[in-house]
């Protein structure tokens, strides 16, 4: 019987240690679940896992070992914060012992077809976020950038902006995590943002005014009047710009603004 | 004037500009510069007609001394003008992109001044964004027809794109339309920056020391519906271009009537954004599908049809050729299937190395099957059931176009109605 569930801390790490030790058990497998958030069934056995890195480790290095998207997978399956991603990579990775590596590419199968499915979900919205991601500048030069995702991608970002801006300090916070990195032009450091201009920047979506400059004021109006002015009136789709940019990122956009 | 006021006017005139893509260069920040131009697209943004923003897309200036016929710049008309300073749009240019707000500058102009000045102003902003404000983002230039050789030169070391409109498809009706442009003003640079663009890519392989010239290639635009062209001798050409010029891009625009006179579409004339439509389907199939000019179109059949998608057309011209058998077809013959895409065709390919493609794992692989099903067999079934005349294939094609192009074929009749 499929009884048997898996709980984990949460952690990357937890995640993967959590399907290896599935893996290895012979009982049926029911489910595998972050701790936090989760209700315990009457009838379900738990298996509580202690996050141990070295195993996590070795079912990473498995994967990596994999043809194709495996790894990959893997990492995106757990930033997308999807609840159900344990178990499909518990199915990945027997698939994989039973078929070989290159059954990563199966994707007629459910499991690696909702793996995939997640991992271009975030792969997505990371890429969308290089896009819709906007920095404040401030007076003394700090360039600053809320905003809020589905998925965790901010270290995506991070990753995407370090090369961009690498000359520039700048700060990136996923106010919906709460979660904050500062790049200060060699290195990316997690960095805690004071809960008052957290709470502000959440309810207005823009920083208090005492801390936008004249320049930051001036460019967010010129910005503005730019989007308004290419406008194609003999084109006119409004549902088109909703699809592509959903109303969710709008507060963080100064342009979507009234 | 105010840079604001410009802003509006300028970015406003240049709106009518089909191409938006910042792709296709990937310029790294070197030393202490800011920025680079990323691989594949970035949108920062989505105007309320859907397109997407990734370049300050503005002119320099609207102030033309030519007088093309199609344009709203042009000189008899009586419009606000305003011109730019290089130094204006190079600090809008580093505090946009400083800001996020995109991925780099996309400039062209009126021809204000001789088109040897109105150019050299242009590539000063390109020298002050790269050498005073250091900026490695993407820069797309377009060469003012009948700029100098030298110039168009100092461009292709400063940009990432370089573009010279070919604006229409014959020379005659260049002559008709932009008196003032002739061929060789256009035809002669493009073939400059070609030759580079090959050349220093040469180059750049014998010796990582050598420049970069226009990394990201070079694009052209032509005007749609203005002048009596067929689809066919525009795909022609478009396929001449690629082959012979190496364009990276060509674009078409849908001619929007904004101007009274003789040899011109009338006022009231809609915009033919399903003919545009059509035709960049058309350019999809050259560039991604391997297919053919002369397989899409002929001089019998010297118009795309406007109902359906030229892949599927193509496909019921050629039924013979299906069905195609899932389990057993080539990757080239898996994608001329209407409903099998670039992708699809791959996972088809991965998949059946691990295991046959069963009926039920079509649409899990992400075949249109409402599309395809009449055009292939799995495992000796044909997914269809019973076969259908052509009058019900070219019916049943129809109704399954994107609801994208039934809005427009939807459109475009309404129009006509009235
Ligand atoms: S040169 Fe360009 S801006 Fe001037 S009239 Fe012709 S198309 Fe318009």
């Amino acid at each position: 019987m499929d009884t048997t569930i898996y709980l984990h801390d949460g952690s990357f790490e937890g995640l993967l240690h959590a399907v290896a030790a599935a893996v290895k058990s012979k009982e049926g497998v029911k489910g595998i679940y972050a701790e936090n958030g989760y209700s315990r069934q009457i009838f379900d056995r738990h298996i509580r896992i202690q996050t141990d890195g070295q195993q996590a480790l070795r079912l990473f290095d498995y994967l990596k070992k994999l043809k194709g998207s495996a790894a990959r997978y893997a990492l995106n399956g757990y930033l997308s914060d999807d609840r159900d991603v344990g178990i499909h990579l518990y199915w990945l990775v027997r698939e994989c012992l039973a078929r070989g590596p290159q059954a990563t590419e199966l994707y007629t199968h459910d499991s690696i077809r909702y793996l995939d499915k997640l991992s271009q979900k975030v792969g997505k919205e990371a890429h969308r976020l290089t896009g819709l991601i906007r920095f404040r500048i401030l007076e003394d030069g700090l360039q600053y950038a809320p905003f809020e995702s589905d998925c965790n991608v901010i270290s995506y970002c991070a990753r995407h902006f370090r090369k961009r801006l690498k000359n520039r300090q700048w700060i990136l916070h996923d106010i919906r995590r709460n979660y904050a990195l500062y790049w200060d032009c060699s290195s990316l450091q997690e960095i805690a943002i004071e809960d008052d201009f957290t709470k502000h920047v959440r309810q207005y979506g823009e920083l208090p005014d005492a801390r936008i400059s004249h320049d930051e004021q001036l460019y967010q109006a010129l910005w503005k009047s730019f989007h308004a002015a290419i406008d194609n009136k003999d084109r006119k789709n409004i549902e088109l710009q909703r699809r592509l940019m959903p109303r969710r990122y709008w507060k963080y956009l100064s342009e979507m603004r009234d | 004037m105010k840079t604001s006021e410009k802003l509006i006017i300028l970015a406003g005139a240049a709106k009518y500009d089909a191409s938006c893509s910042s792709s296709g260069s990937n310029r790294n920040s070197d030393g202490d510069g800011t920025g680079n131009a990323a691989e594949s697209g970035i949108c920062h943004s989505w105007s309320a007609d859907g397109r997407c923003i990734s370049l300050l897309k503005i002119l320099m200036s609207n102030d033309c001394l030519f007088d093309c016929r199609y344009c709203l710049s042009r000189r008899s008309n009586s419009q606000e003008r305003a011109t730019f300073t290089s130094e204006e749009i190079a600090s809008l240019t580093i505090n946009f992109y400083l800001r996020n707000y995109i991925e780099g500058l996309f400039l062209s102009s009126a021809v204000y001044a001789s088109p040897d000045k109105t150019m050299a102003d242009m590539i000063e902003v390109c020298r002050l964004l790269r050498h005073k404000h250091a900026f490695n983002g993407y820069i797309h230039l377009k060469i003012i027809p009948g700029a100098a050789a030298d110039l168009v030169q100092q461009a292709g070391f400063l940009a990432d794109r370089l573009s010279v409109n070919i604006e229409f498809p014959s020379e005659a009706s260049l002559k008709r339309l932009a008196p003032q442009k002739s061929k060789m003003s256009i035809l002669a640079p493009m073939k400059q920056i070609g030759d580079n663009f090959t050349g220093f890519q040469l180059e750049r392989k014998k010796s990582r020391n050598s420049p970069v010239f226009c990394p990201g290639g070079q694009s052209t635009q032509m005007i749609i519906g203005a002048s009596g062209e067929s689809d066919f001798q525009i795909l022609n050409l478009t396929e001449s271009l690629y082959n012979k010029m190496s364009l990276k891009r060509v674009y078409y625009s849908a001619y929007i009537a904004v101007n009274e006179g003789l040899y011109l579409p009338a006022l009231t004339t809609a915009p033919p954004l399903l003919r545009e439509h059509r035709l960049y389907q058309a350019d999809w199939l050259l560039r991604f599908y391997k297919f053919q000019a002369h397989e899409i179109l002929s001089p019998a059949f010297p118009n795309l049809d406007d109902r359906l998608d030229p892949k599927a057309a193509w496909a019921l011209r050629n039924f013979d050729l299906f069905p195609i058998d899932i389990n057993r077809a080539s990757y080239e013959e898996l994608l001329r299937i209407p409903g099998v895409g670039i992708l699809s065709a791959r996972r088809i390919i991965k998949t059946r190395r691990v295991a046959a493609i069963r009926e039920q794992d079509l649409k899990k692989i992400g075949l249109v099957l409402k599309r395809a099903k009449y055009f292939i067999t799995i495992n000796g079934k044909y997914p269809a059931r019973s076969s259908l005349s052509h009058h019900q294939l070219v019916d049943a094609m129809c109704r399954a176009e994107s609801p994208a192009a039934r809005k427009l074929l939807q459109n475009s009749r309404q129009l006509r109605l009235f």
